[in-house]
């Protein structure tokens, strides 16, 4: 079973979005003065969208050891402040959200093995409601989506640290996301990507040479 | 003279917050004040303060003394969103969004009645003052003015003198959608909200600037 931590800073529906299973334990760390990361024992460090990046920022020091023993990292909200090793999100209103298409880079560990795209690309039956914006990906980052531009949209990294980073350009995903419970679309992606990490969270994803 | 004072952005260290409060049409007119410093002393020199939609509601009522004596000061605090903590002495309660009214029946929209003769509201079309909600008010100060309401008469925005200044509240969500920018028209409600908060009408369009992204914080 895996041990998560989930950053709140107690916007209303965030912790409905992480129920614990019988493959994963959610704890929520609450934002506050002075908040500091404990992640003493916990696995899977998740920061949703919505999330505080002053409160990550001033617990960047925390996340990069996390990463340095080997542990996984999932960012799946716009981290306009740099507490995120080796990749930058910027925001951009540049492109009209009616073009916007999602295309899967590569995929090498089947994270969208039955999944179906288009919930991506019509999140709210709208195109280009979810994703926001684009990472600006880590050398050897693995782009598991890019959008219309062949820009980054989310990403997998295990070459940067010893951890893993899973990140999304402000693309919701959780065990629950809204009020979707289609098996095949956002939830279905989460579902593999956290068997991954069950299969994978006691290697360390890349030994620095 | 002097130009008026900012309005200060009550700021959860969400990105669609910090995305509105820095972009060049909005950064001279709005700053953000993390809610985990905020204290009247912080605060007070504001022209008015705008809580948004995504707010630490538990952070909110722990400073609610510094809230009150700033609208004691008789300045406005714009409150938006949901408001799930009782610092606000009104009931709010959740609703699915309804992102689709404008597909399903164009006609109805989440808003069936509202007060145009309001600052933020006058000359804005239907559409213009209603995108979408979040929840609605079941229970709002007695002495309040109701500005927004759906169809079954539920209070979508209100606004109340009773504390001294002005506390205007919608479970609308301007601050938020405008930052994130996949509703590209809500510059008509912004920049009247603007204007009625702080006596200027910003100009232009809503452009990003990069460089503000992915590097320190450090207030």
């Amino acid at each position: 079973m895996l041990q998560a931590l989930v950053v709140s800073n107690a916007i209303v529906g965030l912790e409905a979005m992480f129920p614990s299973s019988e493959r994963v334990r959610y704890r929520f760390a609450v934002t506050g003065p002075d908040f500091e990361l404990d992640l003493a024992g916990i696995d899977l460090l998740i920061v949703p969208n919505g999330s505080d990046h002053v409160a990550l920022y001033r617990n960047r020091a925390h996340v990069s050891a996390f990463l340095e023993r080997g542990k996984t990292l999932f960012c799946f909200d716009g981290w306009f402040t740099g507490w995120v090793p080796g990749h930058r999100w910027v925001h951009d209103n540049g492109k009209p959200t009616r073009a916007v298409r999602y295309s899967i880079g590569t995929d090498r560990h089947g994270l969208f093995r039955g999944v179906d795209l288009d919930h991506f690309q019509y999140y709210h039956g709208i195109s280009g409601w979810w994703a926001c914006g684009y990472i600006e990906a880590a050398p050897g980052a693995e782009v598991l989506l890019h959008d219309t531009w062949g820009r980054p949209v989310l990403v997998l990294d295990e070459c940067t640290t010893p951890g893993r980073m899973c990140l999304s350009a402000s693309g919701p995903l959780g065990e629950v996301v809204g009020h979707e419970t289609i098996p095949n679309g956002l939830m279905g992606f989460y579902q593999n990507l956290l068997a991954y990490v069950l299969a994978t969270h006691s290697t360390p994803a890349h030994v620095p040479a | 003279m002097s130009p008026p004072e900012k309005i200060g952005l009550v700021f959860n260290g969400v990105w669609s917050q910090y995305a509105f409060a820095t972009a060049p049409k909005y950064r001279d007119h709005y700053e953000l004040v993390y809610v985990h410093g905020l204290t009247y002393e912080r605060i007070r020199r504001y022209a008015a303060l705008v809580v948004p939609f995504q707010s630490h509601q538990p952070a909110l009522a722990e400073r609610q003394a510094a809230l009150y004596r700033f609208l004691a000061d008789g300045k406005t605090i714009a409150v938006f969103g949901d408001s799930q903590a009782d610092w606000l002495d009104a009931r709010w309660e959740d609703r699915p969004v309804d992102n689709y009214w404008w597909v399903k029946d164009p006609t109805r929209p989440p808003v069936a009645h509202t007060d145009a003769t309001h600052p933020v509201y006058r000359g804005l079309s239907p559409r213009h003052a209603c995108w979408h909600v979040h929840g609605v008010y079941t229970r709002i100060p007695g002495d309040s003015r109701v500005i927004q309401t759906n169809d079954r008469g539920e209070v979508i925005t209100w606004q109340t003198h009773a504390c001294g200044g002005t506390l205007f509240a919608s479970t609308l969500d301007p601050i938020v959608e405008h930052g994130i920018q996949q509703i590209r028209h809500l510059d008509h409600y912004v920049d009247s909200l603007t204007a009625w908060l702080r006596g200027v009408k910003p100009e232009g369009a809503f452009t990003v600037a990069p460089t503000a992204y992915g590097g320190a914080w450090d207030q």
